[in-house]
Order: C-alpha cells, then sequence, then structure tokens
C-alpha cells in the first residue's frame, strides 16, 4: 500500500454516498451530466471519480493544481476532506493536510520516467482542458486496451492501445472490473470506473464549469433583454429624424 | 452636497456646463451605421482589457513554469480569478475581432483614400500594435506551445545581426531564459498603454478630416442611444464567448504546462496571429519571415497610394475584390492552424500571392477602371 489510500481514507470517501441513489446509467449512450450548455457536474459521479483516482491513477499520476481542500465542491464535508487528506503520507513521512497539493507519487520526473522505461505519466490536474474532446478520449483510453493484432510488434514495456496515437503506450491497463467497492451500490464495471474518473478529470480541469454556465445563462438573458431594450430606445429617439 | 457647494464647484471648475458643450451637445452627422461605433468599442474593450490585465498583474509570476502555476492559482484558488482570466482573454479575442473588421470595413469603403491616408495609416499602427501585444500576451501564457513559441522566436531573434538583431536583444534580452518572461509582461502593459495614445491621435486625425456634415443631430441623446446598442450587442457577443466558449479560438493544447524536453509537433498560436504567423512560415530563414510579414504590411499602408480612384467611390467590381481578399486571408489562417504539410504549404504560398497580387496588381487596375467610367 504504499501509494494507495488506507481503508480509513475508502470509508470517509463513501460516507458521502451512503444515502445517495444508484448513479443512473450513462454509459448507454455513453455521455457526462457537464456536457452541453446547460450541463452541469452530476457530484456522485465525481465522487466515484475521485475513489478511482485515488486509489488507482494516484499511484502514478500528480494533479498538481488540486488541493485536497478543493474536493468539498465534489460534495464531501470538510470532516471527510479532512479524513481523506490526513490519510495521504507525504514524503517526508508527515501527513497531508487541506491546503496541501494532491501528493506527487514520485520524487521527480527523472525517478517517474525509470519507473516507465523513459516515459513519465503526465500530470492529469488540466489534461481535459488540453485534449480535444478530453472527457471522451479518458474513457476511451483507459478502455481502449485489447490484444495487439498479430501483425504488430508491441514495444518492451508497451501495450496496446486502440485510443492511444501510435497505439503503444507505456500505461499499463489500470482498471479493472471491482477495482473499487461503491458505496452507493453501483457496479463498478471497468466502463463505470472509466467513465466516473473521465467525469472528476473533467472537473480537476475545469472547476469553475457549474458556476460559469449559471452566471453565463443569467447573464445572457440579462443582455438580450438589455439589446431589445436598447434598439426599442434607439428607435423611438431618432423616429423623428431620418 | 447642497446646491451652493455645486455652484461654489461649477463656478471655479465648470465641469458640468463644458460636459454639456462640448460633449453631450457635440454636432454629429446624421445616418452613421451601427459600424460606426467600432472606434468606441475598441477604446472600451482596451480600457476594460487594461483593468482585467491589471487584477491578472497582481497574481502572475513572471518566470518559466511559475508563471503557468500562478494562472492556474488565478483561476483556481483567487475568488472569481477564473472569470477575470476569461475577461482578459475573451477581451482580447474581441478587441482583434473589432480591429479586423475596422481595417475590412475602411477597405471595402475605400476609407483609406485622400484625405484619410493618415487615420488608415494609424488604423494599422494599431493594428500592428495589438498584434505585438497579442503575441506577448500569449507568450505570458507559458502553455506547452507559447513556451516553445517564445523560445523559438527568442533563438532565432538572437542570431540575427546588426539592426533586427539589435532590436530582438533589446526586447527579449537574449534567447529565452529566467528573466524573458519578465521583460514581455512589461513591454505587454507598456505597449497597451501606447494603444491609448495611437486612438486619441487616430480620433483626432479623424475628426479633421471628417466632411462638414450636411444635416447634424446632438451626440446626446441621438448618438448615445446609438452607442449604446452597439455596446449591448457586443456585450452580449462577449458574454457568449465568455461563458459558454471561454477558450474560443485558442490552441488547447496550450493549455498544458510545458515540458522543457518535449517541443509540440505544431505550434499554432491563437486565432488573432494566424495572418502573421502564417506570412512568417512562409518563409524557412528568420529574415524572410521577417520580411513577408514586414511586406506584408508594407502594401497595406501603401493602400490609399496604389489606389487609383480619383474621388470615385468604390465600385462592384473593387467590393468584389476586398471580399475575396478578406476569404483569402481566411483560407491562410486555416491552412496555418491546420499545420504543416505539403496541401497547406502550397495553399498559403496561393493565399499569400493572392494577398500581394490584390495590392499590387488587382486594386489598382480595378480602381483606375472605375474612375475613368
Ligand atoms: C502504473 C502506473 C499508472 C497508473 C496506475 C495509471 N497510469 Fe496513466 N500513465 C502512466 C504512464 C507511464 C503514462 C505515459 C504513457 C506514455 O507516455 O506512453 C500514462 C499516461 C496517461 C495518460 C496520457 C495519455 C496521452 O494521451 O498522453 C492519461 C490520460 C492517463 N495516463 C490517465 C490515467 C488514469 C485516468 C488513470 C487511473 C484510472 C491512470 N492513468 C493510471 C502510468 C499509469
Amino acid at each position: 500500500m504504499k501509494f494507495g489510500i488506507s481503508a480509513a481514507a475508502l470509508l470517509a470517501a463513501s460516507l458521502a454516498f451512503s444515502n445517495a441513489a444508484k448513479a443512473e446509467d450513462t454509459l448507454s449512450p455513453l455521455h457526462w451530466q457537464s456536457q452541453g450548455n446547460f450541463g452541469s457536474y452530476d457530484k456522485a459521479a465525481l465522487q466515484r471519480g475521485f475513489l478511482v483516482y485515488q486509489t488507482v491513477c494516484a499511484s502514478c499520476h500528480s494533479a498538481n493544481a488540486l488541493h485536497y481542500r478543493d474536493l468539498t465542491a465534489l460534495g464531501f464535508s470538510p470532516d471527510q476532506v479532512a479524513a481523506i487528506a490526513s490519510n495521504v503520507k507525504l514524503a517526508d513521512g508527515s501527513q497531508a493536510s487541506m491546503d496541501d497539493n494532491f501528493k506527487n507519487p514520485f520524487p521527480d520526473s527523472q525517478v517517474a520516467a525509470k519507473a516507465f522505461g523513459g516515459a513519465i505519466p503526465p500530470d492529469l490536474s488540466t489534461l481535459v482542458a488540453a485534449h480535444p474532446r478530453g472527457t471522451q478520449y479518458i474513457y476511451s483510453l483507459l478502455t481502449g486496451y485489447q490484444a495487439a493484432p498479430s501483425d504488430v510488434n508491441v514495444m518492451a514495456n508497451h501495450y496496446y492501445n486502440v485510443a492511444y496515437p501510435g497505439n503503444q503506450i507505456a500505461m499499463p491497463a489500470p482498471l479493472k472490473d471491482d477495482m473499487v467497492t461503491y458505496a452507493d451500490g453501483t457496479k463498478a464495471t471497468t466502463a463505470q470506473e472509466a467513465s466516473d474518473v473521465a467525469a472528476f478529470l473533467t472537473w480537476a480541469s475545469h472547476p469553475n464549469l457549474d458556476a460559469r454556465k449559471q452566471i453565463g445563462l443569467r447573464a445572457v438573458i440579462f443582455l438580450i433583454f438589455l439589446s431589445v431594450l436598447a434598439i426599442a430606445n434607439k428607435r423611438k429617439i431618432w423616429s423623428g429624424v431620418v | 452636497m447642497s446646491d451652493q457647494t455645486k455652484s461654489w464647484l461649477e463656478t471655479r471648475l465648470p465641469l458640468a456646463s463644458s460636459m454639456q458643450s462640448c460633449i453631450w451637445n457635440m454636432k454629429m452627422a446624421v445616418e452613421k451605421p451601427y459600424l460606426a461605433a467600432l472606434g468606441s468599442l475598441i477604446t472600451a474593450t482596451l480600457i476594460f482589457l487594461t483593468l482585467s490585465g491589471f487584477v491578472l498583474s497582481l497574481f502572475y509570476v513572471a518566470a518559466p513554469g511559475a508563471a503557468f502555476d500562478s494562472i492556474q492559482f488565478i483561476s483556481r484558488n483567487v475568488d472569481n480569478g477564473w472569470l477575470v482570466r476569461s475577461f482578459h482573454a475573451t477581451g482580447a479575442t474581441m478587441l482583434f475581432a473589432a480591429t479586423y473588421l475596422v481595417v475590412f470595413r475602411t477597405l471595402l469603403t475605400g476609407g483609406y483614400r485622400a484625405p484619410n491616408e493618415l487615420t488608415w495609416i494609424l488604423k494599422l499602427v494599431f493594428l500592428g500594435l495589438v498584434l505585438i501585444i497579442g503575441y506577448f500576451g500569449y507568450a505570458m501564457a507559458d502553455g506547452a506551445v507559447s513556451y516553445w513559441s517564445l523560445h523559438e522566436t527568442t533563438v532565432a531573434g538572437a542570431r540575427l545581426t546588426s539592426f533586427p538583431g539589435a532590436i530582438s536583444n533589446w526586447v527579449f534580452g537574449g534567447p529565452a531564459g529566467p528573466g524573458t518572461l519578465g521583460r514581455v509582461a512589461v513591454l505587454h502593459s507598456a505597449l497597451a498603454l501606447l494603444g491609448f495614445g495611437v486612438l486619441a491621435l487616430h480620433l483626432a486625425a479623424k475628426r479633421a478630416v471628417a466632411p462638414v456634415p450636411t444635416k447634424t443631430v446632438t451626440l446626446h441623446p441621438y448618438y448615445t442611444s446609438h452607442h449604446f446598442v452597439a455596446f449591448a450587442v457586443f456585450a452580449l457577443i462577449f458574454a457568449v464567448l465568455v461563458f459558454f466558449a471561454p477558450h474560443w479560438g485558442e490552441n488547447q493544447l496550450n493549455l498544458a504546462a510545458a515540458n522543457p524536453l518535449v517541443v509540440p509537433a505544431v505550434l499554432t498560436p491563437p486565432w488573432y496571429l494566424l495572418p502573421v504567423s502564417a506570412f512568417a512560415a512562409a518563409s524557412s530563414s528568420p529574415l524572410g519571415s521577417i520580411f513577408l510579414v514586414l511586406a506584408g504590411f508594407a502594401v497595406l499602408f501603401a493602400a490609399p497610394w496604389l489606389d487609383q480612384s480619383k474621388g470615385t467611390k468604390p465600385g462592384l467590381f473593387y467590393k468584389i475584390l476586398v471580399a475575396v481578399l478578406a476569404l483569402d486571408v481566411f483560407g491562410l489562417c486555416m491552412a496555418q492552424a491546420d499545420g504543416p504539410s505539403m496541401l497547406s504549404s502550397i495553399l498559403s504560398t496561393i493565399f499569400i500571392g493572392w494577398y500581394f497580387l490584390h495590392f499590387l496588381v488587382l486594386s489598382p487596375l480595378a480602381t483606375a477602371m472605375e474612375s475613368k467610367k
């Protein structure tokens, strides 16, 4: 359990959904609630996604732009977040606090590169924003592992993945069925885990998406109204002139 | 404040009455289209960019790597920082859209012709200035793309000799290093202030050559209500972009931190720098790139003197040519955004060729023909 998180943290994470209903089916057809001009985050999916992230991805990837305190935005209570943070052991052996950045699993990128034959696990805090159709890409990548076709020679320490450019990735398939246990009773299939962690990473890249769309809708409605008013006003004033 | 104080102040500093006579009652020509408000919109946007940029500058750290992190900090940890950042980025898009539109409209309507040569030149100076400011702002983002763009620009600049080399050294202080972003950040804001000066000169020059209108109305309430419409619609477009497409026209890759070891395959800049980057990319040597960009600007500056019309209004054929030129530049930008390939380099060459053909041959011919009729 060098990189994983302890059972107490898992428990803390799971408390949040103990009375939440089972997840709705977002896999067929595949979609995320945050998509579209009016979509907002599904907090239950974000919490499940964080569980996957913390249990699986965090042992190889950093997310430097995030602090543990930011997790309250997913609907965790401050106590739960404090418990999650206190279960993370920092490099110097101390407990992480709410104000710490997400732990970087490797002391530096050279150590990481050594562990993966030269490849470096990228920081995940802005990956969805920086990749075209990023949310979908994370999902496709995590569910894209297949046996290589017979005519393809897979390089050493690489795995065949249909979604990855070039199809050979140094990241071993991180997910399998029942890798985590969701407290809300959602079945932890590989696809469900992939979809949830994609939702979580979308939030990591765009933490202000909900506020942005909410304010935006009001601003746009107000300005449409203002424009119509301005046009009517102008016509009235100019009616005698031209 | 009693009325007495007011008149005390007013007798010593007649602000209200001079506002009345110099601004509200100013005589303006009737029948100005809404697009005539673009000048005011550009000024307002520049003020807006200065204010939002000032807020950003309080948190920005001008050092490679730290700059990107400080922008992340602004977006994630500063109250409404994401909004201010989005205001600034979208403000830049709106400023460029308005400026390009003014240049296009002036070409289309023949608004650069005598006696408007100087207003035209000042428009182009402003365009050149915002392009430089825009590039510096893009470099300041310190993302995976702009980090390397700054690196390549400064390295190429440091290799230049004599005058161009001296300018590059003076601006960047040599190849990109720890101190480069600091210089770029200072110039980014200093040049923005210079922009106000250019706008003021432009306004004065425009007033000096404006024809005496036959029929006039007062500024208030006629042109205030007219500008109110223009501002409301402009703000509406701005809000749609800020809230529903905050990174419209930017290269997504630039939203990731730069890796000092990995050069991205393609360094596509934001949309508003595409025309310049396309001209620069058409030559493989730095001097050639500089020459092409300057030549592209030079033919614009020379437009009033290449033009052969003698006081006639632009005809249909000329207008079609200008519309084709706009499509040509649009196509050039698309080819540049598509990244380097055989096809896009052939297309770029054709588009750039047409651009020069337009100004040096087609436009003089068309205007000469139309003025004979
Ligand atoms: C065993 C360590 C390990 C684990 C666990 C792991 N990754 Fe990775 N990941 C890597 C490595 C190594 C790379 C770099 C691959 C390369 O460059 O070929 C990588 C690359 C990636 C990429 C980048 C793909 C691209 O286009 O460049 C994404 C996205 C990613 N991982 C997501 C995840 C997610 C989400 C999880 C958790 C479900 C996860 N990873 C778990 C090691 C890991």
